[in-house]
């Protein structure tokens, strides 16, 4: 049969010349898809795009499946619930924060501050119902664990949403888009889940350094410690003869308190101005720079929504404080993955810093504000 | 158009153990070990020898990922 099929093929012993006659049909075949189906390449490469994007999305998964698990056995070990929390952590990592309207923007940082500190709250007390027997520094770094988890959840569904929303419609730029922008979310996906690993041990992460800082610079010396406001302290120390009010939030669990409220109550309550505040945080660094790199300047070193920068700028304006500014340079994944050796060592450098800018601007017997923002967690006091 | 190596390529240097370097409150030695849960920055640890002097108050002074040297 086979030798018969080859024997029929071969010109020199078929009837007519079958093969290349073949040829030229497939060929022609080939001509006619081009003429009459143009996008025919277009279609190939979306195809190609499509199955790249599933290749990464299932990589998505895949993180976001290990950091649920992670995610859960930690409240299980941590926790000791009862009940398999399971279904509580699905629903939060679920929640979500509504921003405040801005049409009208008067009062939109009080707005903004409200709806986060109740975001924060019942996140908190949410989290403190599914882990009874966790401390209440422990509850703090299980909810920075399940904000972990609610993250890579959103980063993940929005990336399905254009992967099928692509397929649905073959439109070759919705999946361009996509595809464009995913290493980047692929990369802030993995630092997420070496997040969450740090956040479950409870290891300090390279935001840290000014919590660090702060810690390092009061150790020690402290004279005086109070909570000022949730979740944050001061700790009164005396360089020199200079009265430093330190500001950081209370570790060891993972949080960032609330600096603005925190310095803004301090000033309120110090019977003078102080003569300087000092802000220390960490700062994202541009491709290429060196991690661990400090830079000096005025304003305030506070990322996040605003809300603490803007109240600290505001009194500071009101009162004629001058604002001094310290950062640390970082990616955004040394920030959110335990600290790097260079970050912990620029640390020891910037309390040289800060100690050496306290004694040339303020005089002995005056008071200076140094607050250290970032997540304070495995930074203890 | 995938590169399958960036993403892979990046798996050998993820989960880097930090060390917690410690110091000792009666001589000053510091020394580090890995990282273990409860561990924290400015923690009293009280159940771990000196290697030097053999006092078993010490301190945590320090707790990060060491920079991979590089070969020579
Ligand atoms: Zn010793």
């Amino acid at each position: 049969m086979v030798a018969e099929f080859l024997a029929f093929l071969n010109p020199a012993t078929g009837t007519d010349n079958v093969l290349s006659f073949l040829l030229s049909l497939i060929w022609i075949a080939f001509l006619m898809i081009f003429f009459l189906y143009p996008s025919f390449g277009q279609r190939m490469q979306l195809s190609y795009m499509l199955r790249d994007l599933e290749k990464k999305l299932n990589r998505l998964k895949a993180i976001k499946d290990e950091i649920h698990r992670v995610t859960v056995d930690t409240i299980k070990r941590v926790g000791r619930p009862e009940k398999d929390p399971t279904p509580e952590i699905d629903r939060l990592s679920e929640f979500f924060i509504i921003q405040p309207e801005s049409m009208d923007p008067y009062g939109l940082v009080y707005k903004l501050e409200h709806i986060l500190e109740t975001g924060e709250r019942t996140y908190e007390n949410e989290v403190a119902k599914i882990a009874p027997h966790a401390t209440e520094h422990q509850v703090k770094s299980l909810t920075n664990l399940v904000e972990v988890l609610r993250g890579i959840n959103t980063l993940y569904r929005v990336v399905r949403h254009y992967y099928l929303l692509g397929r649905k419609t073959s439109n070759i730029y919705m999946v361009l888009q996509i595809q464009m922008v995913l290493p980047m979310i692929i990369e802030i996906a993995e630092s997420y889940q070496q997040a969450a690993t740090a956040f479950s041990k409870g290891q300090p992460i390279g935001d840290g350094v000014g919590p660090l800082v702060a810690a390092k610079l009061a150790d020690g010396r402290e004279k005086e410690r109070y909570e000022i406001a949730k979740d944050t302290i001061v700790q009164e120390v005396e360089i020199e003869n200079r009265k430093v009010y330190v500001v950081r939030a209370a570790g060891p669990g993972g949080t960032v308190g609330r600096p603005g409220e925190a310095v803004k109550q301090l000033i309120e309550r110090l019977p003078e101005n102080p003569k300087l505040i000092v802000t220390i945080d960490a700062a994202l660094k541009l491709e290429g720079e060196e991690t661990g790199k400090i830079a000096e300047g005025v304003g305030v070193a506070i990322g996040g929504p605003g809300v603490d920068k803007y109240k600290i700028e505001e009194l500071a304006r009101s009162r004629g404080i001058p604002l001094h500014a310290f950062v640390i340079f970082q990616s955004i994944t040394e920030a959110i993955t335990p600290m790097r050796e260079s970050i912990a060592k620029s640390a020891d450098v910037v309390i040289e810093k800060v100690r050496q800018l306290i004694l040339e601007k303020v005089n002995g017997g005056e008071t200076v504000v140094v607050a250290g923002i970032g997540n304070t967690i495995g930074v203890g006091v | 158009m995938s590169e399958p190596s960036l993403v892979i390529g990046r798996g050998k240097e993820r989960f880097q153990e930090p060390l917690t370097f410690l110091k000792c409150l009666e001589c000053g030695t510091e020394n580090s070990r890995p990282f273990k849960e409860a561990d924290y920055v400015l923690k009293v640890v009280e159940d771990e020898k000196c290697p030097k002097c053999g006092s078993m108050k010490s301190k945590i002074v320090n707790i990060y990922v060491p920079e991979k040297k590089t070969p020579k």
